[in-house]
């Protein structure tokens, strides 16, 4: 399979060059068989979204359902990337791995005791959880449903339901653009398209080196401020390009 | 701290606070409410310890920071007490000024003073404009109060209603007084508040609750959040009161976790009520036993909904249910539930403590109190006002917003958020009531007052809106989950230049379908955007339509950007900032853009220089031909002294 693979190709599929470079380092880090197992079945859902290219970024309409499921595609990506990265580090360091994993579903413990095990409580620890790690890991997903014997499905339903969870790992600086009310007809839609064209992601996307995800909020209760953009709590308002590249530079 | 056993105890404990307090001692107060936050109030603030303690003031000098004031458009806010002295847009730079000044020798710095017309300088809140013509009784203790103090809130006669009613007065009594005040629902549909305590009183079921709803899911307000976080105790009280009233002793309250601020103050005002013996077993001694739980929202609007809220309590996706049966009578748990929103609930002790007589004197016939809305938009004043009901929307966009900025004509105001509508200027006398605001085809809402001048696209608006809405919809049934996906794209194609004729009719067709036949609130009034729209504004969207025009110049399809040839002083600036290279031009040549290359960023209209004015947008008439490559510029007369 590995020999077949071309730069824009994959498996018989398109694939962008951002893509490729991703299936690459995949590729280049699965050496051993099991762990090739694991991480394909990441590959596996890229490839079975058999989709043209990703289109060039183009904000709205955020329903058309071609962009929706790139963006979920582009979102499987990211969740691949952070497995890759987790392996790579267990073939290092397997038993410092092992006990980070371990520490962290003690984590989970310790939140899910915080609620008594309350099944009653599970938006509450999943918003904790989220807020611990920014985003909800599968394996914590699985570990509670199987401590709090309530269904995955069940579990993915809140998850995907309301918008403070993602399901994917999220940058180290996040970017939002408050597109309320006051902002909209104060132009944040201007605002937003000059974000994603300098960033180069849509909102509700990472970036490939887990720099920035982008966000669209509402109503931030600083109105008077019009159109904002936060950048990791700090407000700014209207910004214009240059000064907008030089907050985005500031960011490691 | 000892429990309070009793209201006597609670107005020794009011007396020992006022007594260790010196009212002449000066305390600055600096507005820490969101907005002011963002201007930066928490660097204003420590920029105050550090120098107070540098001069040595600090056992002569309190600090406070206290909840959103209001007057967001002006932050950061900073009052000095006792004079009580107003200072706006305060700079971390300004401090040393305003101690060596006011603080050392009393006397004002004039410049941070507000500026009014005749150039006047005001020194107190109150006397300001934007004050003026608000009655701040909800409010207006925000200002006054650290949010993180007990004492504070007791210090102004808190919890003074609570022991008025667990000491003296039936449940009975409290509902009736409720009843006669005829206190309705400041969370949108306006429901006599009396007569919803009075159902979950009488339904069958053991235990009863009682719940906050501060998920204000307006993507455009922000009212509810100022309040919770600025004042939690008065929420609280007014919750415990309907509590009592109705029966229940468990209570929660909903507030979306994007309000992590307000989840802290309410956090820290429950443990005080509870130290205080304010809540808990026995509170005030009265043998009354009540406590209540916070439950963060994960975000969906949906979820602000009666039914779908008390589903996401316990513990499931936040989803509406047919309501045969009322949350009244059987919500969390299938227990009798009552819902308010926060300043419902703020609202109860004033009504207890001053009685329903003097709130209902308040007000219009059928509307009484106060709302507290927030101006935005396109409005000199930005900033959450509370006035009493039946002032008309004239006086507050113009007497306490101040206007328009820049001179712009005035085209509507949105009220209601995505269940609202638009009122057009012709209405502009309408009063805030409940049942006004619904005859002209919008509603009270929550709070949200957008106002939106000609540069504002009233199509672009109910796209806005359904676009939220088609994003919110739960899903469940077909007439909200499709209907308004139909109409969305129908609006989208509008926008893009590709409407029909038929468009408007087939709009106004789905539109009633979807308010007949959706399950919840959400669909029912989603139409509400775009049925206001057309009714006020239908000649807008026909030059949608029609002409494949935007009157307004925002829907991008429809208007270009061209650079006009008489008027370019070949400055440069647009073609600098061009981010697609698509402006030709040169030193003293008239510079042009080339309609293929451009993006309709619109920075080459947004930079060129006021005084020139020359890049234009045109919407609905061919973009005339370019002049030929390298033709010079027509200098102004008189030209660089303008
Ligand atoms: C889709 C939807 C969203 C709602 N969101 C809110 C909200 O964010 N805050 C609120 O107080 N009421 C909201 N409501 C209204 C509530 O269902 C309920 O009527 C209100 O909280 C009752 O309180 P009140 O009688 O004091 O107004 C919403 C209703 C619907 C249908
Ligand atoms: S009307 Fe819309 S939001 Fe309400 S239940 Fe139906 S689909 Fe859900
Ligand atoms: S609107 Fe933007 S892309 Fe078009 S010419 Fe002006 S600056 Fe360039
Ligand atoms: S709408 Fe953007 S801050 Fe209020």
């Amino acid at each position: 399979m590995a020999k077949r693979k071309t730069k824009s190709t994959f498996i018989g599929l398109k694939v962008t060059s951002e893509q490729a470079e991703t299936l690459a380092q995949l590729q280049k880090a699965l050496n051993s068989p099991t762990k090739t197992a694991v991480l394909l079945r990441g590959l596996e859902l890229l490839a079975s979204s058999s989709l043209p290219p990703t289109p060039p970024a183009q904000p709205t309409p955020r329903a058309a359902p071609q962009i929706a499921t790139s963006l979920e595609l582009s979102q499987i990506e990211a969740e691949a990337r952070h497995y890759l990265n987790a392996l790579a580090q267990t073939r290092n360091r397997s038993e410092e791995v092992m006990k980070q994993m371990v520490q962290e579903l003690a984590k989970v413990d310790q939140t899910v005791d915080k609620y008594h095990g309350d099944r009653n409580y599970l938006i509450q620890i999943l918003l904790d959880i989220q807020r611990e790690n920014r985003w909800l890991p599968r394996d914590a997903l699985i570990w509670i449903s199987q401590k709090l014997d309530i269904p995955l499905s069940q579990i993915y339903h809140i998850a995907t339901f309301y918008k403070a969870f993602s399901l994917v790992p999220q940058g180290r600086h996040s970017v939002s653009v408050c597109t309320g009310t006051a902002c909209h007809v104060r132009g944040a839609p201007r605002l937003l398209e000059k974000v994603t064209d300098t960033l180069k992601i849509r909102p509700g996307e990472t970036s490939s080196d887990l720099r920035f995800s982008l966000s669209t909020v509402n109503c931030l209760g600083c109105c008077a401020l019009g159109p904002v953009m936060v950048v990791d709590e700090e407000y700014h308002s209207n910004p214009a390009i240059e000064e907008m590249e030089k907050i985005f530079s500031a960011c490691e | 701290m000892p429990r309070l056993k009793s209201a006597t105890d609670l107005e020794t404990r009011r007396q020992e606070i006022l007594a260790r307090r010196d009212p002449d001692k000066p305390c600055v107060t600096i507005c820490s409410g969101t907005g002011c936050h963002a201007y930066g109030s928490e660097k204003v603030a420590q920029t105050f310890a550090a120098e107070i303690n540098k001069n040595g003031l600090k056992e002569k000098v309190d600090i406070r920071r206290t909840g959103c004031h209001g007057y967001c458009e002006r932050g950061t806010i900073v009052v000095i007490f006792p004079q009580e002295i107003c200072y706006l847009r305060v700079k971390p730079e300004d401090v040393p000024e305003i101690i060596e000044t006011t603080l050392t020798k009393g006397e004002v710095v004039e410049r941070l003073l507000y500026e009014g017309e005749d150039a006047q300088r005001i020194i107190h809140e109150g006397d300001i404009p934007f004050y003026k013509h608000q009655s701040r009784i909800v409010f207006g203790p925000n200002r006054f109060i650290d949010p993180k103090s007990i004492d504070d809130y007791i210090a102004r006669g808190g919890y003074a209603a609570l022991a008025k009613v667990l000491s003296g007065m039936t449940p009975e009594a409290v509902l009736a007084e409720v009843k006669k005040a005829n206190l309705r629902g400041r969370g949108g549909g306006g429901f006599p508040a009396g007569m919803k305590w009075e159902t979950t009183r009488n339904a069958p079921g053991e235990p009863k609750y009682v719940i906050v709803n501060a998920d204000e899911g307006d993507p455009g307000a922000y009212m509810d959040r100022s309040l919770l976080e600025g004042n939690p105790h008065s929420v609280l009280e007014g919750l415990t009161i309907g509590a009592y009233a109705i029966g229940a002793s468990q209570g929660f309250v909903y507030v979306r976790q994007e309000y992590p601020l307000a989840v802290e103050n309410l956090n820290v005002a429950l443990e005080q009520a509870r130290d205080y013996g304010l809540l808990g077993e026995n509170i005030l001694g009265s043998g009354f036993d009540f406590d209540v739980m916070v439950h963060r929202g994960a975000g969906a609007f949906v979820s602000g909904e009666s039914s779908a809220l008390m589903t996401a309590i316990e513990g499931r996706v936040g989803e509406p249910r047919p309501k045969y049966i009322r949350t009244a009578v059987s919500g969390i748990w299938g227990k009798p539930s009552n819902l308010n929103n926060v300043e419902t609930w703020a609202t109860v002790p004033l009504i207890i403590d001053k009685g329903a007589d003097w709130f209902s004197s308040i007000g219009t016939k059928g509307s009484k109190g106060t709302k507290i809305f927030s101006l935005v938009g396109k409005v000199n004043n930005t900033g959450l006002v509370e006035v009493p009901m039946g002032m008309t929307l004239r006086e507050i966009i113009y007497d306490i917003g101040g206007g328009i900025p820049q001179g712009r004509k005035f085209k509507a105001v949105q009220t209601g958020g995505p269940s609202g509508g638009v009122i057009p200027e012709s209405l502009i006398d309408t009063p805030v009531d409940f049942d006004e605001l619904t005859k002209v085809g919008s509603m009270m809402g929550s709070g949200g007052m957008i106002v939106m001048d000609e540069d504002n696209c009233m199509v672009d608006v109910a796209r806005y809106f359904l676009n939220f809405l088609s994003e919110e919809s739960c899903g469940q049934c077909v007439p909200c989950r499709e209907g308004i996906y139909q109409m969305l794209k129908i609006l989208n194609r509008i926008c893009a230049g590709q409407g029909r004729s038929g468009d408007i009719e087939l709009l106004e067709e789905i539109a009633e379908v979807v308010r007949d036949a959706s399950l919840c609130a959400l669909g029912a009034t989603a139409p509400n955007p775009v049925l206001s729209t057309i009714k006020y504004f239908r000649d807008e969207y026909k030059a949608h339509v029609e002409e494949k025009r935007c009157p307004a110049g925002v829907c991008k399809e429809l208007i270009s950007y061209y650079i006009d040839p008489e008027k370019c002083q070949a400055c440069l600036l647009c073609l600098r900032n061009c981010p697609v290279e698509a402006i030709t031009g040169g030193k003293n040549l008239i510079h042009v853009i080339d309609q293929d290359k451009c993006t309709k960023c619109s920075a080459c209209f947004e930079v060129c220089p006021t005084r020139f004015g020359a890049v234009v947008k045109l919407s609905g008439v061919p973009v005339p031909e370019p002049v030929s490559t390298g033709t010079e510029v027509k200098r102004k007369r008189g030209g660089k002294s303008e």
